[in-house]
């Protein structure tokens, strides 16, 4: 995937610009423990922001580190230490294939929906093309995978 | 769900708590207009005028001193009341410990250190100001320190004025100098 910039945006920016959609992504997963999952999603975006080698994609990658901290809250899945998230690869290196692990029990249709949203950051249109089905399709997709992983939750 | 004022008060406590900020900043409304402050564990880093663009502002920040810039009222607190109370008209000094990262040119980071002593109510001009630099000829050069003072108040570059008379150039704009210097009580009558 080709990166479409390089620069790291002020963090902040980061927060005003999606705090909202992730705290409502969150509410859907985890329910009224939405605000403490995106503040620890937050924090640790920010534990790691430095080692970001791009700026590409960074509200999949909130999106990714929300689920993640939202497993991880449920004790669903271990806490993998800051000190180890030093993965070269791209889709991985912010949590050495955390999201990739929570995932893998989707469907083959509704995964590969799930990270054209939160790895590739795509909108439902291009998710649509890719996966050769109509836009809603795509969106309903997503929709039952965010469903799935919210049941694991519970 | 938009996120409440107590979500990113409670986020940004947290990661000034535990150290994951390189810079925090905060808006603060002032006789002279919004300004913006940003400090580092080092001091005040940046104060810019309302006519500068915020994000603008903020990516320079984050290019230069690091990316995790964190909107913070507490963290700034003190040097916002401070920067009111002065515009005000409160006589107190501005003394601030100052972050000179974004100044990269060290020539001009002497001028600046040699700017913050002239105090309230005195002025300098540009050549005055070269000399004490230490090189009488830069007065040019002096202009563009100035110019480029990431901290203006804190270091008061508002107090250097052209030999030719008048006020000269400001980044905040002519008015806000001569706003100033009649606050400070350095305009003849």
């Amino acid at each position: 995937m080709m990166p479409t910039t390089t620069y790291l945006p002020p963090f902040w920016m980061l927060v005003e610009n999606h705090a909202g959609e992730l705290l409502r992504y969150a509410r859907r997963l985890v329910g009224d423990d939405a605000e403490d999952i995106v503040q620890e999603a937050f924090l640790r975006g920010l534990r790691s922001y430095p080692a970001l080698r791009h700026g590409d994609h960074l509200r999949a990658w909130l999106f990714r580190i929300t689920t993640t901290t939202a497993f991880d809250h449920s004790g669903k899945r271990r806490e993998i230490p800051v000190a180890d998230l030093t993965g070269e690869t791209y889709e991985h290196s912010y949590d050495n294939g955390a999201f990739e692990s929570i995932i893998e029990s989707l469907s083959d249709a509704n995964r590969d929906a799930l990270r054209l949203r939160f790895v590739e950051d795509l909108a439902y249109d291009d998710i649509a093309s890719k996966l050769g089905c109509s836009p809603a399709a795509a969106r309903r997709r997503v929709s039952t995978a965010i469903g799935s992983l919210r049941e694991r939750l519970t | 769900m938009s996120p409440s004022t107590e979500f990113l008060d409670r986020l940004a406590s947290a990661a000034v708590a535990e150290g994951l900020t390189d810079v925090t900043y905060e808006f603060v409304s002032t006789p002279i207009g919004e300004l913006l402050v940003a400090t580092t564990e080092q001091g005040v880093c940046r104060v810019a005028f309302q006519q500068e663009d915020p994000s603008g502002v903020l990516e320079e920040l984050a290019d230069t001193i690091g990316g995790r810039v964190v909107r913070s009222a507490t963290e700034t607190q003190q040097i916002r009341d401070a920067l009111v109370a002065y515009l005000e008209g409160d006589p107190a000094d501005l003394v601030f410990p100052v972050d000179f990262s974004l100044m990269h040119s060290s020539f001009r980071r002497t001028v600046l250190q040699h700017l913050r002593k002239v105090g309230r109510g005195h002025v300098v001009t540009y050549g005055e100001l070269a000399r004490r630099a230490g090189s009488p000829r830069a007065a040019r050069a002096v202009g563009t320190a100035c110019a480029t003072n990431p901290v203006p108040l804190i270091v008061p570059c508002h107090r250097v004025l052209p030999s030719s008379g008048g006020v000269g150039k400001y980044g905040g704009g002519p008015d806000r100098k001569v706003f100033l210097l009649e606050l400070e009580g350095a305009l003849g009558a």
